[in-house]
């Protein structure tokens, strides 16, 4: 079986890296990103399955991130993090097409749990 | 609440606001560090690592001392953004708890466990979040020169004659009916809570017996 190709795109270094070995040790291929144009140059160059985006982004914020992915290929699913009290990013995300969103700091069974219902509504 | 006090309110509010989504960077940071010391752990054959259970011990304590300051830094957000909007539809029940949480420093302090019992359904008012805070925090701080340590002090959130109410109620005083009511409605707390909860159209009641603070809350404030 293939291994599923994500892109994590967080501004926060330490957690979008140790995030990506997790991930990793779970037999997926990560590519990070530390902003949203960083991330658009990865989604063209090398598209992934899914995008596990930030919405609190320094630059491009999330919701804008998601919306330019959406342009590009509309087949990418994305997951959005929202901090608390912004759960309403997330519902607007879900509106601009966003797969889910999760709040963080994340549960990584949960976050793979959504990845791969993701993926599969993608093939 | 004058217009000048609530933009006071609400830059503090901001600046703490922001904060929290800081801590939350730097907890999730931490949790996802210490999930990968236990994912490598879990791929480690015990002979190889002769400590793995205390690593264990001592990394499921990190991730329960995570949650905790989570809980702490989502009810400190909600709190901060309490006075962004006035009126605003408030869950009694999800206030009740709030204070609860934010509180529980202070009853602990005391050797006072604070705890919510919430209605069934829940009551919802359109009220001024800043000031029913306020309220509650008063109440419990009233109850916590009456009861004695080890006491509990309950928020419970209720319908009483087709009113909202708040009852805040507390156990295990050592005080007779007369000096327990005596002591809440001598209080210069009291005397603040009164003022309180004029300014949300309520009113507050105590009762001696089963020493309890009943907050009367109207379905709906009248904007100020």
């Amino acid at each position: 079986m293939d291994r599923m190709k994500i892109l994590l795109v967080d501004d926060e270094h330490e957690f979008v890296t140790t995030l990506a070995e997790r991930l990793e040790l779970r037999n997926m291929k990560v590519s990070i990103a530390m902003d949203g144009e960083t991330a658009l140059g990865i989604v063209e160059r090398d598209p992934p399955q899914a995008v596990v985006l930030d919405v609190m982004m320094p630059g491009l914020n999330g919701l804008e991130v998601l919306e330019k992915i959406k342009a590009l290929d509309p087949k990418i699913q994305v997951i959005l993090l929202t901090g608390h009290g912004a759960t309403k990013d997330g519902i607007r995300g879900m509106q601009l097409g966003a797969f889910d969103y999760l709040i963080k700091p994340i549960d990584i069974d949960e976050l793979i749990e959504k990845l791969n219902e993701a993926v599969k509504r993608m093939i | 609440m004058n217009d000048s006090k609530r933009k006071e309110l609400v830059f503090f509010g901001k600046i703490t606001a922001g904060i929290t989504h800081e801590i939350k960077n730097v907890l999730a940071i931490i949790q996802e560090s210490t999930g990968l010391m236990e994912d490598i752990l879990a791929v480690t054959p015990d002979e190889a690592f002769p400590h793995k259970d205390k690593f264990h011990t001592s990394l499921k304590r990190i991730l329960g001392q995570i949650d905790r300051g989570v809980n702490v830094t989502t009810r400190l957000n909600r709190f901060a953004h309490s006075p962004d909007h006035s009126p605003a539809s408030l869950d009694l029940n999800e206030i009740a708890e709030q204070m609860v949480l934010l509180a529980s420093r202070f009853a602990n302090l005391k050797h006072v466990v604070l705890k919510s019992s919430p209605s069934d359904p829940p009551l919802v008012i359109k009220s001024d979040p800043v000031y029913l805070e306020m309220a509650l925090f008063e109440s419990i701080e009233i109850l916590l020169n009456v009861t004695g340590s080890g006491g509990k002090i309950t928020l419970s959130p209720r319908k009483i004659q087709n009113k909202c109410v708040v009852g805040v109620g507390c156990e295990d005083t050592v005080l007779s009916e007369e000096d327990c009511l005596a002591k809440i409605t001598s209080s210069e707390r009291w005397a603040s809570l009164q003022g309180t909860m004029a300014y949300l159209g309520g009113t507050a009641k105590a009762f001696g017996l089963a020493p309890e603070i009943l907050l009367y809350l109207p379905d709906a404030i009248n904007p100020k």
